[in-house]
């Protein structure tokens, strides 16, 4: 007796449906990897979404939930396992996996216990998926950038750090506001560490290609009868702000995360503030990671913009670098 | 924008010129003839030194105009259009969050409101989409505990209240939400008094009602979620058997959200071809090939993805945004959502003669519940949709304060 199926459908493909081309996958479903998640799903980047966890229940009952919006999606295919065999053949693999800041706790409190964490998923991710791009996220990230790195093997184009990218878009957010102008307009670079010590490039600052800095030379100083300098300030303290009020920030760093990732899988080239190598730039001799203007496609970080920066943006960058370079040569790896 | 420090330059430089001034090419004013011979060089100096002067000013001046005095030129400066597609979501939790987050990622709207009463919270979550803003074209996204931030909604999109917990059935949370509604509804309807509620806290199809209740709104204007997600649930399991995309499988779940949901099996189809007809048994307890283990299984998905995770947020707020989307542009697409299925004094849908909401194919456009299409039911899925009626209602009239 035929299924219903079998009354209705007629398979007449010789060939097996090929696998996903674009897949994505999630390493931890907290706040900010579910929220990666979502945001990558609702602008339709990818045809595979694989999530991956330690906390199976939690994980299972994820991926049940977006499973069952799948009528809006189009991503047919939403996988989950603590087992890393479903993240074979990934193109993308974004890293949350962590511990997060607590209320007060600056980043590079977290180092060790995250380093720990990534001697266990950095080589199992490898072992399924071993051209994929390495995304992470996880703080801090410039460090656990160049742990992911260390730790892969892969070459230096395919391990990126989320970095400042997310500084870069908050700065623009509140550029947007003083000047009534969306953020997409309103064009500025924050480089170097993500977190306190990042770097607003103040030349770069611009809206239609007026420097903003030529129209009030002062801006960034303390001079500055505007204060754009507390612009970069609020900038800074907006991770701590919001975990104060609201426990986490989630939203925020998840489309930043989608923004990167369909640079990444649509092969655009755009340029992004992002964590990569920088030993031998600005006078940086450490192997360390820092965010710098990054060309992104689909063999990951191609190229960097070399950006002229004054003295003492270069300065600070040395300085973040050696502040880095104390925490990373005492890390077991 | 006023420029005041450019008009008053001007004023400045106009009350410098001097009665019928020769030329003035801005490096030096000539002084006319009538004054004598021995006063025309110390006139010469004192025009110079006003002139200096006033340069000096003039610099001063331009460098204290703002960078964005500087920057922009305005052309407009009357007061700005209240938005157009306002969509607010009342209660930040989990599925708020994800509604507002869908209704974002989907440009649905040019301004979002967010209001709850845990205050922190409210803007912690309000800063945290802001600063996604880069990444959206939503450019305006306000907060507050005050109602005043809802104002010109087009959409109110109502999740506030508390949530099932593990094992509790939705009616049994019926009188902690009534009471959270009395205080939220007004309000909104004060606001807004011409906006689309979409009622989301559960028990919708009973809070749908008090909605419709407290608001004073016509009841095109008062919709529940409803079955929306149960159908795109099943949808997506029967898909999943069949092996193809939820969307081009066509099925229809009806009546209270929830335990005693009506699929309709009748309408079950791909591609037109009707899967009772493949099947007569489909839905039965004969049907050897267990499809109405399906529909448990949607009925069962809330209560397991709550086991799992504590709560279901992803696809209400991806299943709202859709909804969402039909009102606000118009598009007169048919969703199974909660309506009122009593349609004036004499008649109710398939005999219903209670005030109550149920899920039916619903067609939605900026008006709200344009009309309800006449589903063809079998007599055993009439019935059940006249014992939800009967069993919400039985809890309704017993609610005070409406």
């Amino acid at each position: 007796m035929a299924s219903t199926k079998e009354k209705l459908i007629t398979h007449v493909s010789k060939e097996e449906a090929t696998g996903s081309t674009n897949k994505v996958t999630v390493v931890g479903v907290g706040m900010v990897g579910m929220a990666a998640a979502v945001s990558i799903l609702l602008k339709g980047l990818t045809d595979e979404l694989a999530l991956v966890d330690v906390m199976e229940d939690k994980l299972k009952g994820e991926a049940m939930d977006l499973q069952h919006g799948s009528l809006f999606l189009k991503t047919h295919k939403i996988v989950a396992d603590k087992d890393y065999s479903v993240t074979a053949n990934s193109k993308v693999v974004v890293v949350t996996a962590g511990a997060r800041q607590q209320e007060g706790e600056s980043r590079l409190n977290l180092v060790q216990r995250n380093v720990n964490i990534f001697k266990f998923i950095i080589p199992n991710i490898i072992k399924y998926s071993p051209n994929c791009i390495l995304l992470v996220v996880s703080n801090p990230v410039d460090i656990l950038t160049y742990v992911a790195w260390k730790l892969s093997g892969l070459p230096r184009n395919r391990v990126i750090g989320s970095g400042t990218n997310l500084d870069s878009a908050r700065f623009r957010q509140l550029m947007g506001e003083k000047l009534g102008i969306h953020p997409s307009s309103c064009h500025a670079w924050v480089i170097g560490e993500h977190g306190d010590s990042s770097v607003p490039v103040w030349s770069g600052v611009n809206v239609a290609g007026v420097s903003l800095q030529s129209l009030n030379p002062d801006m960034g100083t303390d001079k500055d009868k505007e204060d754009w300098k507390s612009v970069h300030k609020m900038v800074v303290d907006s991770a701590y702000e919001v975990i104060k009020l609201k426990g986490y920030t989630s939203w925020a760093i998840g489309m930043s995360v989608a923004n990167l990732c369909e640079s990444i899988l649509r092969n655009l080239r755009r340029c992004h503030p992002v964590s990569a190598l920088v030993k031998g730039m600005h006078g940086v001799n450490e192997e360390v990671f820092l965010s710098v203007p990054c060309l992104l496609g689909n063999s990951g970080l191609t190229d960097i913009v070399q950006m002229t920066l004054k003295s003492d943006e270069e300065k600070q960058l040395k300085k973040s670098a050696e502040t880095l370079w104390a925490v990373q040569k005492e890390l077991t790896l | 924008m006023k420029r005041p420090d450019v008009q008053w330059i001007t004023v400045t430089s106009s009350s410098l010129s001097l009665p019928e001034a020769g030329t003035r090419d801005g490096s030096l004013i000539h002084c006319s003839a009538p004054y004598s011979r021995q006063q025309q060089p110390a006139m010469l100096v004192s025009c110079w030194c006003l002139y200096l002067g006033a340069q000096r000013l003039y610099r001063h001046v331009l460098s204290m105009a703002s960078v964005v005095q500087k920057l922009i030129t305005p052309l407009f400066s009357g007061t700005l259009e209240p938005p157009r597609n306002k969509v607010t979501v009342v209660g930040v939790g989990q599925v708020g969050m994800a509604c507002a987050v869908s209704v974002l990622l989907r440009d649905l709207a040019d301004e979002l409101a967010l209001v709850d009463v845990v205050e922190d919270k409210l803007k912690g979550e309000m800063m945290d989409l802001q600063h996604g803003s880069l990444f959206l074209k939503t450019p305006k996204i306000v907060s507050g505990k005050d109602y005043s931030v809802t104002a010109n909604s087009r959409v109110v999109v109502v999740t506030a209240g508390v949530r099932q917990q593990e094992g509790e059935s939705r009616l049994n949370l019926v009188q902690r939400n009534v009471n959270i509604f009395k205080h939220i509804i007004p309000q909104i309807v004060r606001y807004s008094p011409n906006c689309i509620l979409i009622v989301v806290s559960n028990p919708v199809d009973v809070l749908t009602y008090v909605t419709w209740k407290l608001s004073g709104l016509p009841k095109h204007r008062v919709i529940g979620s409803g079955t929306n997600l149960d159908s795109a649930r099943f949808r997506y399991l029967m898909a999943e058997r069949m092996g193809i995309h939820p969307s081009s499988f066509n099925g229809w779940i009806l009546g209270e959200h929830g335990d005693s949901s009506v699929p309709v099996w009748s309408g079950a189809n791909v591609a037109g071809v009707s899967l009772q007809k493949l099947n007569p048994d489909i839905g039965k307890d004969t049907d050897k090939e267990n499809w109405k283990e399906t529909h448990k299984k949607v009925v069962d998905s809330a209560y397991e993805v709550i086991r799992l995770k504590g709560y279901t947020n992803w696809a209400i707020g991806l299943s709202v945004a859709d909804l969402t989307e039909s009102l606000m542009k118009n598009l007169n697409r048919v969703h199974p959502v909660s309506t009122m299925v009593k349609m004036n004094v004499f008649q109710g849908m398939y005999g219903i003669g209670d005030e109550v909401y149920l899920s039916l194919p619903c067609v939605l456009n900026s008006a709200g519940v344009g009309s309800v299409v006449n589903m063809t039911l079998t007599g055993d899925e009439i019935s059940q949709l006249k014992k939800s009626a009967d069993m919400l209602w039985h809890i309704q009239k017993d609610l005070k304060d409406l």
